[in-house]
């Protein structure tokens, strides 16, 4: 039985691809080729030039996108293939990482649900390697004093699952708040002000680390509760082949853009 | 409610407890739908599966749309939201309103 040989007391260590900054469609694009070309566990840091957002795979981008302020402050926007909310990709505000895990893989093994809780708990660690005391709550998200400061989403295929989330370490509401839509716009203004009730970064916490080292932290908080070593590498030939491909057909498509 | 050619269209903004939301936009005819897109920033798995749920109400009437929800929902995890909550969301974007 083939299934057999993929257990997971015979990984020894899991591919690290520190991988710097990419445009919104690369980004989506190498993470979906690094799902649907590995059976081996895969972890990817990255982040985003220019700055982008990122939709959820069930939302409408013109519900939730000012898509004019995006194009003249040159933002990219680019739809997910996992749920959630949108988000902004700030290139000075976070390291976003991914991590792809077969199916079979005690840590993604049963239901979503769960196996948040499990890789999210990479985040926790990684705060904690950074001075900073995190928890766990909700569906997917990593609070410290209450205020949000990681989001992740994730989807499952039948031999593999793909996480994929955010870590803050800055944070511009104006900004944000230029480029997503708001309910109404007579709170756009309490929403810019009541943000930093809500959500936090490293930043506001006092802590000034750079982003090497916050990526360093994460890939470490990974390692931890992984229980597995981390083995430097970069993404193959074909992976990169299967992502350019990704990023001209899928992400770059109003096909697949606009397709709700 | 916009009525073109007796076909009703509605939408709704259905905000569930918790915080995710779901956006319908519904289009029906004679008391039966005769298209729906969900759209919103809850969880699905696996995700194509949303237009299977669009797909299967086509033609359904609203109250029996509730029991082909339900239904669905069986055999896809849902997460951020429950299927009574996507039933409450077409249900205010058909009769547009809450009640």
């Amino acid at each position: 039985m083939r299934e057999n040989l993929y257990l997971s007391d015979l990984w020894v260590y899991v591919r690290l691809i520190r991988d710097g900054y990419h445009p919104a469609g690369y980004n989506m694009a190498l993470d979906e080729a690094l799902l649907i070309l590995n059976k081996e566990p895969v972890l990817r840091t990255y982040s985003w030039d220019p700055s982008a957002v990122s939709i959820g795979y069930f939302q409408s981008i013109e519900q939730e996108v000012d898509l004019d302020a995006a194009k003249s402050m040159g933002v990219d926007v680019v739809r997910r293939i996992t749920g959630g909310g949108a988000v902004f990709h700030d290139r000075e505000g976070e390291v976003t990482y991914s991590i792809v895990l077969p199916s079979n893989h005690w840590a993604v093994k049963g239901r979503a649900l769960q196996s948040y809780r499990v890789l999210c708990g990479g985040i926790v660690e990684a705060l904690r390697i950074l001075g900073i005391d995190a928890e766990f709550a909700g569906v997917n998200d990593v609070l410290v004093n209450g205020k949000k400061i990681s989001g992740s989403a994730q989807t499952r295929k039948k031999w593999g699952v793909l996480q994929h989330g955010t870590l803050l370490y800055d944070l511009k509401p104006d900004l944000m708040f230029s480029l997503l839509r708001v309910p109404n716009e007579k709170i756009r203004d309490k929403m810019i002000k009541n943000i930093h009730e809500r959500v936090t970064s490293l930043k506001h916490l006092g802590v000034e680390a750079g982003r090497k080292y916050v990526e360093s932290a994460l890939i470490e908080g990974f390692s931890r509760v992984l229980r597995e070593k981390m083995e430097p590498s970069t993404p193959t030939e074909e992976e990169k082949d299967l992502a350019e491909r990704l990023m001209r057909e899928k992400y770059g498509s109003d096909s697949w853009n606009f397709r709700r | 409610m916009a009525q073109i050619a007796g076909i009703s269209e509605g939408r709704s903004d259905y905000k569930v407890r918790g915080g995710k939301m779901i956006r319908v936009h519904v289009w029906h005819r004679d008391g039966k739908i005769e298209k729906v897109i969900f759209a919103g920033d809850f969880f699905m798995h696996p995700e194509e599966s949303i237009e299977d749920l669009e797909n299967v109400l086509v033609g359904a009437e609203l109250e029996e749309s509730e029991e082909i929800i339900n239904e669905f929902f069986r055999a896809v995890e849902l997460i951020g939201a429950g299927p009574e909550d996507f039933y409450r969301a077409l249900r205010i974007a058909v009769l547009g309103k809450k009640s």
